[in-house]
C-alpha cells in the first residue's frame, strides 16, 4: 500500500461505523465533513481508491467506502465549482469498464445521477444495452438531461428486451422530437410493454404526427392497453394544445367523445367533452 | 404490497382481527355477492345494493385493512391485491398485479396502502380506469409524482382523498378557523408567524440499515414488481415490512411518513393548499445514498414571510433560531380586522364518501395532499443535498440546483412512468 493509498485508508476508517442495528445513528456532522474535504483534496487519486475498495454486495464490507464516495458525490455539488464537479464526473465515467464487477458499476452510476452532467453521458450510453446496467444508465441519464437524448436514440437500433423497453420509454422522458420515426416503428412492437412505452412517448413528445396510430393504438379491444393508450391520447392533447395545435388535439378529443359509448367508459367520453370545451370547439 | 410488520389490525372500533381474518371474511362476502342476486341481499336491516359500491383494497399489508374501512362507504371487497400473494392468486379475488384488477368493471373504488413508491403510480392508473382513489399517506416518493396525481384527478375527473384526516377536525376549531380566515384574506403586510414542530417524527425507529446483505427473495413475493419503479435493489427483508419506511427507494424515513399527519391540518389552517415554501434549509449529517438517517432540523421559509420548522429531538441541538409564533386579529389594522370578522366560516369539509357519492371534491384532495406531501420531500431534499434549496411553488422546481432538482423528478423504471 503506498502513502497516499495509506492515508486515503486511515480517513474512511474514520467514517462512522453503523451502531448495532446497522444504522448510521452515532454520526457526528462537522466530523464527517472534515473527513471528506480531505478525502476530496486527494484529487482523482482518491475517487479511484474508493472506487477500489468497493465490493459485490455479499462478497465483504464496503460500507465506508461505499458512504464516502456518496459524501464526495454531495461535496462536489455543494461546493458550486463546475470543474470540482466535471473533475469528480470524469473520473468516475473512467471507472466505467468491464474490469470492474457489475455491481460496482452500478453503484458508479448511481453516483453519477446524483453528480455526473453532460461529460458522463457518453460512458453511460455504452451502458444501454447492457442487461444489467442499461435501467442503471438510462435513470442516471434521464437524470443528467443533457446529452441524455443522442445515447438512447444511438442505442435503441442495438438493444433488446429490457434495455429497449428502458430506452424507448426514456427517449419519452427527454422529449426526443428526432426519435418520432422510430417509435412510430417501435408501437408495432409485440411486446406489451414496449408498444405501450412507445405509445406514451410519442404523446410525452407531443408529435401531432402520431394522432392516427395513437388513435388506432387507443381503440385496442385489451382492457389495459385500451386504458393506457387512451391515457397516451389525453397527454398528447393537453401537448397539442400547450403547442397550438387545435385542430389536431380536437380530432383527438372527438373520436373519443364519439367512441366510448359503453357506460363503463363514460367517465372518458366526459373527459373528451370537457376538452373540447376547454378546447373551445363546437363540434 | 408489504406494509407495517404487525400481525393485528383493528379493523373495526373495539375489534381486532389478523390481516388473513380480514381478507377471508371480505373475500368470502365479496365471492356472496357474486353468486346471490343483488336484490335479495338487500333485506331488512341491510344496506340496499344500490347503495354499496364495488371495491377493491392493493397492498394488504398493516395499513390495508384501516385504509380500506377508511372509506367510509358501503363498499364491497370484491378484489384483493399484493405482491407477496404469488402462493395464492386467482385473478378473480386475489391479484398480485394491480394492471389485472384495475381492467375490472365492477370496481368503483379502490383503497392504496402499498408503501410509498407506489402510491403515485398506482392512483393515476386508478383514475385513468376510471375509479375513485382512497390513498394511504404519504401520498407520494416524490414531488413531481404528485403533480401528476393532480393531473389525472383532473384529467378523469376522479374522486382522490389521501388517506389522513388531521383537516377535517382542525377546519371544525374555532382557533384555527380565525387563523384560517386571516391567511386566507391575504391582509397581512408580513406573516411573522412561526410554527415549530418538536418530535415524534420517528427518526431513528425508521432509519435504514447500511450494512444490508442480500437474502433470498421469498416464494410468495414479487421482487420485481415489489420493487416497481424503484431502482432495482437485491432483496433483504428490511427493504419490506413496514421498515421499508428507511429507505428512499420506497419512503422517505419517519418524517415523510408521519409527516403527512402532522402538516395536512396545519397546510388547511395557514391556508398552504395551493403554495409551497420558498427557501429550505437543514441541519443534518452528510446523507446515506439509501438508508434514510439522523437530521436535526428543517427550517422553510413562504414567499409570505411564515417560518415552518420540523425538530426532531432526536440528533445534536435542538433549532433555536426563533421561537415560536402564531398569527391574530391583533395583527391587523382595525380596517383589515373588521373585513376579516365579517368573512363567512369556511365550508364543512366534504368526506371522501360524501364525495363519491356527490362528485363534490373532498377535504383532503389531491392538490391539498400533494402540497402536503410537497413540504415532506422538500425537507428531505435539503436533508440529501446538505444545500440551502430555494424553490419555485409555482413551476415546482429548485431554483438554480440542477443536481437538487433530480429529486424532485427521479426518474422510473421501466415500463413505469409518470
Amino acid at each position: 500500500m503506498n502513502e497516499s493509498s495509506s492515508v486515503l485508508a486511515r480517513l474512511v476508517g474514520k467514517l462512522p461505523d453503523p451502531d448495532e442495528q446497522g444504522m448510521l445513528s452515532n454520526i457526528d456532522k462537522e466530523a464527517v465533513d472534515s473527513i471528506i474535504a480531505e478525502i476530496h483534496k486527494g484529487g482523482r487519486d482518491s475517487i479511484i481508491g474508493l472506487v477500489d475498495m468497493l465490493v459485490e454486495p455479499g462478497k465483504g464490507d464496503d460500507v465506508k467506502p461505499r458512504y464516502a464516495l456518496h459524501c464526495l458525490a454531495l461535496y462536489v455539488c455543494k461546493l458550486r465549482d463546475e470543474n470540482y464537479r466535471r473533475a469528480f464526473a470524469d473520473t468516475l465515467a473512467s471507472q466505467l469498464s468491464g474490469e470492474r464487477p457489475k455491481a460496482v458499476q452500478g453503484y458508479i452510476v448511481r453516483q453519477l445521477q446524483v453528480a455526473g452532467g453532460r461529460e458522463a453521458a457518453p460512458a453511460l450510453g455504452k451502458l444501454l444495452c447492457d442487461e444489467e446496467l442499461c435501467e442503471y444508465a438510462a435513470q442516471a441519464l434521464a437524470a443528467i438531461g443533457e446529452g441524455a437524448a443522442e445515447q438512447l436514440r444511438n442505442a435503441l437500433p442495438k438493444a433488446t428486451g429490457k434495455c429497449r423497453l428502458t430506452i424507448v420509454q426514456n427517449l419519452g422522458v427527454v422529449r426526443d422530437t428526432k426519435s418520432v420515426g422510430a417509435l412510430k416503428q417501435t408501437i408495432g412492437d409485440p411486446d406489451r410493454d414496449i408498444h405501450l412505452a412507445a405509445a406514451w412517448a410519442l404523446a410525452n413528445i407531443g408529435d401531432a404526427g402520431s394522432v392516427e396510430i395513437l388513435l388506432k393504438a387507443a381503440d385496442a379491444q385489451d382492457a389495459y392497453e385500451r386504458i393506457k393508450a387512451t391515457q397516451a391520447c389525453l397527454v398528447l392533447t393537453e401537448k397539442l394544445l400547450t403547442a397550438g395545435k387545435k385542430t389536431e388535439a380536437v380530432k383527438v378529443y372527438t373520436h373519443l367523445r364519439d367512441t366510448r359509448t359503453d357506460v363503463t367508459e363514460k367517465y372518458v367520453r366526459d373527459a373528451a367533452t370537457r376538452g373540447l370545451a376547454a378546447a373551445g370547439s363546437k363540434r | 404490497m408489504i406494509g407495517s410488520n404487525r400481525k393485528e389490525y383493528a379493523v373495526k372500533k373495539g375489534k381486532t382481527v389478523t390481516r388473513r381474518q380480514f381478507l377471508k371474511r371480505s373475500i368470502g362476502v365479496a365471492t356472496a355477492f357474486t353468486i346471490v342476486p343483488r336484490h335479495v341481499l338487500g333485506g331488512q336491516g341491510q344496506t340496499p345494493p344500490s347503495e354499496t359500491v364495488g371495491g377493491a383494497l392493493i397492498g394488504c399489508g398493516g395499513r390495508g385493512p384501516g385504509t380500506f374501512e377508511a372509506m367510509g362507504l358501503n363498499a364491497r371487497l370484491l378484489a384483493s391485491c399484493d405482491v407477496k400473494f404469488l402462493d395464492r392468486a386467482d385473478n378473480k379475488t386475489i391479484y398480485t398485479d394491480f394492471r389485472r384488477l384495475l381492467e375490472r368493471k365492477d370496481i368503483e373504488v379502490v383503497a392504496i396502502a402499498t408503501p410509498p413508491h407506489w402510491h403515485a403510480l398506482i392512483s393515476i392508473a386508478a383514475m385513468e380506469a376510471g375509479k375513485d382513489v382512497l390513498c394511504e399517506k404519504p401520498m407520494t416518493r416524490f414531488i413531481a409524482e404528485g403533480r401528476a396525481v393532480v393531473e389525472a384527478e383532473k384529467r378523469y375527473n376522479r374522486i382522490f382523498q389521501v388517506g389522513t384526516f388531521g383537516r377535517f377536525g382542525e377546519s371544525r376549531n374555532p382557533v384555527s378557523i380565525q387563523i384560517h380566515k386571516i391567511m386566507k384574506s391575504g391582509l397581512l403586510k408580513k406573516c411573522e408567524a412561526v410554527h415549530i414542530k418538536r418530535g415524534e417524527f420517528k427518526v431513528k425507529e425508521w432509519s435504514g440499515k447500511v450494512n444490508l446483505q442480500p437474502e433470498p427473495v421469498p416464494p410468495n413475493l414479487d421482487w420485481d414488481m415489489y420493487v416497481g419503479p424503484s431502482p432495482m435493489k437485491l432483496y433483504h427483508r428490511h427493504r419490506t415490512g413496514g421498515t421499508h419506511r428507511g429507505y428512499w427507494d420506497y419512503e422517505g424515513g419517519g418524517l415523510a411518513d408521519m409527516g403527512q399527519h402532522f402538516f395536512d391540518p396545519f397546510q388547511w389552517t395557514w391556508a398552504k393548499d395551493d403554495t409551497s415554501p420558498v427557501e429550505i434549509e437543514a441541519y443534518a449529517p452528510p446523507a446515506h445514498p439509501e438508508a434514510c438517517g439522523m437530521w436535526g432540523w428543517v427550517e422553510m421559509k413562504y414567499a409570505d414571510g411564515m417560518t415552518l420548522v420540523f425538530d426532531s429531538g432526536e440528533w445534536a441541538q435542538p433549532y433555536n433560531r426563533k421561537e415560536g409564533r402564531g398569527v391574530s386579529l391583533s395583527d391587523l389594522d382595525e380596517e383589515n380586522r373588521k373585513k376579516v370578522e365579517a368573512m363567512p366560516d369556511p365550508q364543512p369539509l366534504v368526506s371522501f364518501a360524501e364525495a363519491v357519492k356527490t362528485r363534490k371534491q373532498p377535504g383532503g384532495h389531491a392538490e391539498a395532499a400533494h402540497r402536503c406531501a410537497t413540504l415532506l420531500h422538500l425537507a428531505n431534499i435539503a436533508i440529501r443535498t446538505g444545500r440551502k434549496l430555494r424553490y419555485d411553488p409555482v413551476k415546482e422546481e429548485i431554483i438554480g440546483d440542477e443536481e437538487a432538482n433530480r429529486l424532485v423528478n427521479q426518474p422510473m423504471r421501466a415500463p413505469w412512468h409518470l
